[in-house]
Order: structure tokens, then sequence, then C-alpha cells
């Protein structure tokens, strides 16, 4: 802003010292022409006595020589008054006063005319008695009057002329004095200016590397803290699925062996029976029904809860597992899966395409157990009754690639598409094996590798599962620096 | 396994000490079976009053033991065990729920004999200790000097 007013002043000053210029050169030609009206008036006053002292000096010796004076004075006079009314022209006073003066002039020309004729003719006391009549002498009075005040009044002019042409002179000095101050000014200003917010981007900019530092600081802070809490979190599952394992094999051991005392109960009571001679009463085969059931349930519950702890286990095992990062050509390991179910494949009428896939710079196990579970589920859940149909694809998008696992199988209704992806939860008919850990144990594992994973699917059509990993899996260490 | 051979259970589980030892028993093992459910009363009857180890000087004593036990870990226990000049020569077969192999270098490091993990599976479990009892029938166990 300061800069700007600096910038307009030194515009100001330069306009004003171009104005003083011009006025100081407008001044100049005024003074001259001044000069030269002076100059031209006091030619026709000079003229106008040649001439006269020319007719004089006829008059007084009749010597040709004085006529010759004359002659050439009284031609000029002509040329001399244009040559004023030229330099005047723009003055329409000095117009006015010369256009009186001509004709005095020219009155006085005839005058003397009149007297010389008189003389040629001889007839000099009548051209005397005209000179003597002062009647010329009158005219010339008049004239030089005339001159004589267009002379002042000129000179009066070219003093206001001179006094102005100083005047600007002295201001044109004054501003370029002041513009000189001005301009050094205005440099230091800028100077001032661009050192002043050179300082202050420097100080911004330590300021923001400070900052960056102490958010780098904090992330790391709250990196490690929140791997302390996964870390807890994963001990914690494993220390609780341990100690649920103790009571368990308890529960079983001593199920088991009541089972197998229950088979000594009722063989050693029907050993008492025949001993007694007794029949066998429908109440011991209820009761045995009874004790089957009983027995049944505590079992079946039991290997569940054996599978889910199993399963808890596996889970922060695997979250709890480094990579062991490798190059992997993803061609080969889909082959090689699909290979393994060649099996399932042809129980179920299925085929499986594999598209060009990249290679990964990634965990070779984590990969075969995310694209397992996924082809595994595909084959799974094929529809009754259609030969089914799974495609591998992927896409490589800049460090990264998205591969699709599609199936024309059952679909997953809209309502359990999150679901599917939590522990113990599983979509559609429950006609299947399974505890609802395959795609909970993926999600981990994409997860964990830095990917996502997401579900596309039409109940009755098929589903597709997209996963997008890092072309580059960073190694521990990298990410413990982030 | 002659019959001269202790077997000592440090095992905290009360029923699964009850269930180790009725199978051993199926596979026919009959010698004395020690059950000790916590460290503290493990180490004062392997160590004596003294602590010197020498009061079962003459023994043979084969060491069931499992590794999470409320008063100190069993690695502890073994370790002790194997640095004591009259027992360190005793058999120790550890026998847990915990497979992870950091653990398990550990306790064959310190002198562990076998390492056997608890399948969660009954049977298995059951037939495990069978096999275990099978083990023991065979192995020659030397006495304590």
């Amino acid at each position: 802003m300061i800069l700007m007013l600096g910038f307009a002043l030194l515009v100001a000053i330069s306009l004003l010292s171009v104005l003083l210029i011009k006025q100081a050169q407008d001044d100049a030609r005024r003074v001259t022409r001044s000069l030269q009206i002076m100059n031209a008036v006091s030619q026709i006053q000079i003229l106008t006595r040649r001439a006269e002292s020319g007719q004089r000096g006829y008059l007084l010796t009749s010597d040709p020589r004085y006529i010759y004076n004359y002659d050439v004075s009284r031609a000029a006079v002509g040329p001399a008054f244009a040559s004023l009314m030229q330099l005047v022209e723009a003055e329409p006073q000095r117009v006015a006063q010369v256009t009186a003066l001509r004709p005095l002039a020219e009155q006085k020309m005839a005058e003397l005319d009149e007297t010389l004729a008189l003389q040629r003719a001889g007839r000099i006391e009548e051209a005397l008695a005209i000179v003597k009549g002062n009647v010329g002498e009158e005219i010339q009075r008049q004239l030089v009057d005339g001159l004589v005040r267009i002379k002042r009044e000129e000179d009066q002019a070219l003093q206001s002329y001179l006094a102005s042409s100083r005047a600007s002179g002295y201001w044109l000095m004054l501003v370029n004095a002041a513009g000189v101050p001005a301009v050094l000014g205005l440099a230091a200003l800028a100077i001032g200016l661009a050192r002043h917010s050179t300082t202050g981007l420097r100080t911004a900019q330590r300021e923001l590397e400070s900052v960056n530092l102490g958010l780098e600081q904090r992330v790391a802070e709250r990196t490690t803290d929140l791997k302390e809490a996964n870390d807890e979190i994963q001990g914690f599952a494993y220390i609780v699925s341990h100690d649920l394992r103790s009571p368990l094999v308890n529960i079983m051991g001593f199920t088991s062996e009541l089972d197998a005392l229950r088979g000594d109960i009722f063989t050693r009571l029907a050993a008492l029976r025949e001993s007694a001679g007794a029949p066998e009463s429908p109440a011991d085969l209820a009761m045995k029904a009874d004790f089957e059931e009983a027995l049944g349930f505590i079992k079946a519950s039991t290997n569940k809860m054996d599978r889910l702890i199993h399963a808890i286990l596996t889970l922060s095992r695997e979250g709890r597992k480094s990579f062991a990062v490798e190059e992997v050509d993803m061609g080969t390991l889909v082959e090689q899966i699909a290979a393994s179910m060649a099996h399932q494949l042809m129980a179920r009428d299925a085929r499986i395409t594999i598209g060009v896939l990249p290679r990964l710079t990634s965990d070779r196990l984590a990969l075969e157990q995310i694209f397992t579970n996924l082809i595994d589920n595909a084959v799974k859940y094929m529809k009754d009754g259609v030969a089914g149909r799974i495609e591998i694809s992927a896409a490589t998008t800049p460090g990264f690639v998205t591969f699709s696992v599609a199936d024309n199988g059952r679909g997953i209704d809209e309502k359990d598409r999150g679901r599917v992806f939590e522990l113990f939860r599983r979509s559609g008919r429950q006609d299947r094996p399974g505890e609802g850990i395959g795609l909970a144990h993926v999600r981990a594992l994409v997860r964990r590798m830095g990917g996502v994973i997401s579900l596309e699917s039409r109940l009755g059509e098929g589903s597709t599962f997209k996963v997008t990993l890092p072309l580059r899996l960073p190694t521990l260490d990298r990410m413990q620096e982030r | 396994m002659s019959n001269h051979v202790t077997v000592v259970m440090i095992e905290d589980d009360e029923g699964h000490a009850r269930l180790i030892e009725k199978n051993i028993r199926r596979a026919g093992v009959l010698n004395d079976i020690l059950p000790f459910t916590d460290g503290t009363s493990a180490v004062s009857f392997l160590f004596g009053p003294d602590g010197t180890g020498a009061v079962n000087a003459g023994r043979a004593l084969l060491i069931l033991l499992d590794l999470n036990l409320p008063d100190m870990t069993g690695v502890e226990i073994l370790a002790r065990i194997k640095q004591n000049e009259h027992l360190r020569r005793c058999p120790v077969v550890v026998l847990t729920t915990t497979d992870d192999k950091t653990e398990v270098q550990r306790c064959y490091e310190l002198g562990a004999n076998v390492y056997v993990t608890k399948p969660v599976n009954y049977e298995n479990f059951a037939n495990a200790i069978r096999q275990l009892g099978l083990f023991f029938l065979v192995i020659q166990v030397p006495e304590a000097s």
C-alpha cells in the first residue's frame, strides 16, 4: 500500500517535471517572440527615422545619395510591418495596435514622398513649407509613440515571461530535488518491505517446520499408542482364548468320562436285572435317551465353543504375526489355489477363469489365505443347478492393485453385506459347514496389509469381492517410521 | 518304567490333573503319581526344606510340568530343576496349552526332555496322555544322585 503511494508520488513528480519543462519551453518561446517583436518595432522606428533623415538631407543638399538612403528605407518599411504583423498575429491586441500604426507610417511616407516630389520639381519652397507645417512631425510623433508603447508593453510582457521562466526553472529544480529523495526513499522502502516480507516468510516457514515436526511427533506418539492398544487387544484375545480352553478341556473331558460312566451304569443295570430276573422296563430306555440327549447337547456345544476359541486364537495369532515380504507372482499363486480346489470345483461343475494378474511385493502366506478364503467361499456358496463360474481379475492403479473375485453364486442379501465380514457372522441358508471366520480373517489380513476389501452382490445372481492391496507391502521398519 | 519311579505332576487345574491321571492309568501305568496344584508346594517337595534337592537323592522322579501356574511360571521350575545337581537328570515332560514356538524353543533350551501341547479336543487329549503313559512304560528313568 505504502509502495503504491510511493509509486504514485513518483509518477506525479515525473508528470510535474514534464509539465514544468513544457512551461519553460513555452516561456522561452514567448521571450524569443517578445524580443523579436521589440526588434521589429525598433527596426520600423529606425527605418522611418532613416527615411526622414534621407528626405531632410536631400531637401538640404539636393544630393542624390540621400535619395538612395531614403529609397532603401522607404522600401523596407512595408516588409518590416509585414514581418511585425506575422510575429504578433497570435495577439489580437497587438494586431490592432500594429494595424492602427500602419496608416500613420503610410501617411508619413506619403508626406515624405510629396516633399521629395516637390523638391525634384524645383518647388523647394513648397516642400519646406510642408516640413515646417509640422504635419509630418506630428504623424511621426504619433507613430513613434505607438511603437514605443508596443515596445514598452512587450518589455513588460518579456519581464513577466522571464519571471515565469525563472519560476518554472525554480520549480523544476525543486521538483527534481524532491524527486531524488523520493526515489531514494521509495527504493529504501521497497528494499525494507522486501526484506520484511522475506523475514516474515522465513519465520513462517520456520514455524511451519516446527509445527510439522510437532505434528509428526504427535502422529508417531498416537501410532505408538494405537499399536500398544492393538497389541494389548491381541494379547487379551490370546490370553482369554487360552484361559477359556482350560475349563473347556475339563468340561469336555469329564463329559466323556460321564459318557463312559453312563455306558458302565447301563451295562451294570442290565446285569443286575438279569441276575434279578426282572424284565427291561421302558423307563430304562427313556432314561437312556435322556442321557444321550443331554450329553449330545453338551458335546455339540463344547465342540462349537472349542472351534470358536480356536478361531479367536487363530485370528489373534495372525494379528501378531509379522509379514515376510517377498516377490509374489499372483497369477501362479491363484492358479495353485485353483488347482488345490480342483476336486471341489469338479464336484460342483464349476470353472475358474484367471485373468492377467500382476506381481506383488508382499507376504505370500497372507495372500494365499486371502484368496483361498475368497475362492473357497465362491465354491462353497454356488447356486444349486447352475454351472459355477468364478472370475478372478486385477486392475492396477498407481501403487495399488484391485483384485476382483466374482462368482455367479447365491449372492448376499444387502442387509448382510457388512455383517459377513464380522467374526462368527454368516449370511443366507446355513447349509454349509463353517464358523463365520473366513471373511473376518480376510478383512483383518487385508487391513493389516494396508488395503481394503469391499463387496458387491445381488441376491440370487452372484457376488464380487474387491480386494485393493498395495503393490509393495510396507516393511515393518517403514511402517514404524511413519 | 520300573515301579519305583514316581511321577510328579505339577498342574494347577485339578480337572486336568484328574484327567491326566485317569488316562495315564488307562495306559497301564501303575506308578505313584504325586499331584501338586501350585508351584510353591511342588518346589518345596522337589528341593526339600534346605532347597538343595538332596532330599530326593536316590529316588527316580519323572516330572510332568504345566507352564501356566498361578504362583510362578513352569519355565522357572524347569530352569531350577535342570540347574540342580541332584535333579537335573530327571526327565521333565512339559505338558501345556501353549504352542508358541518361542516358548517351545525356550523350554528345550532350558533342558526339557519332552514338550507336549494339550490338544483342545478331548479325544485327542485323552489319546495324547495315553500315549504319554505308554511312553512312560518304556523309558528308563535314572535315580537322582
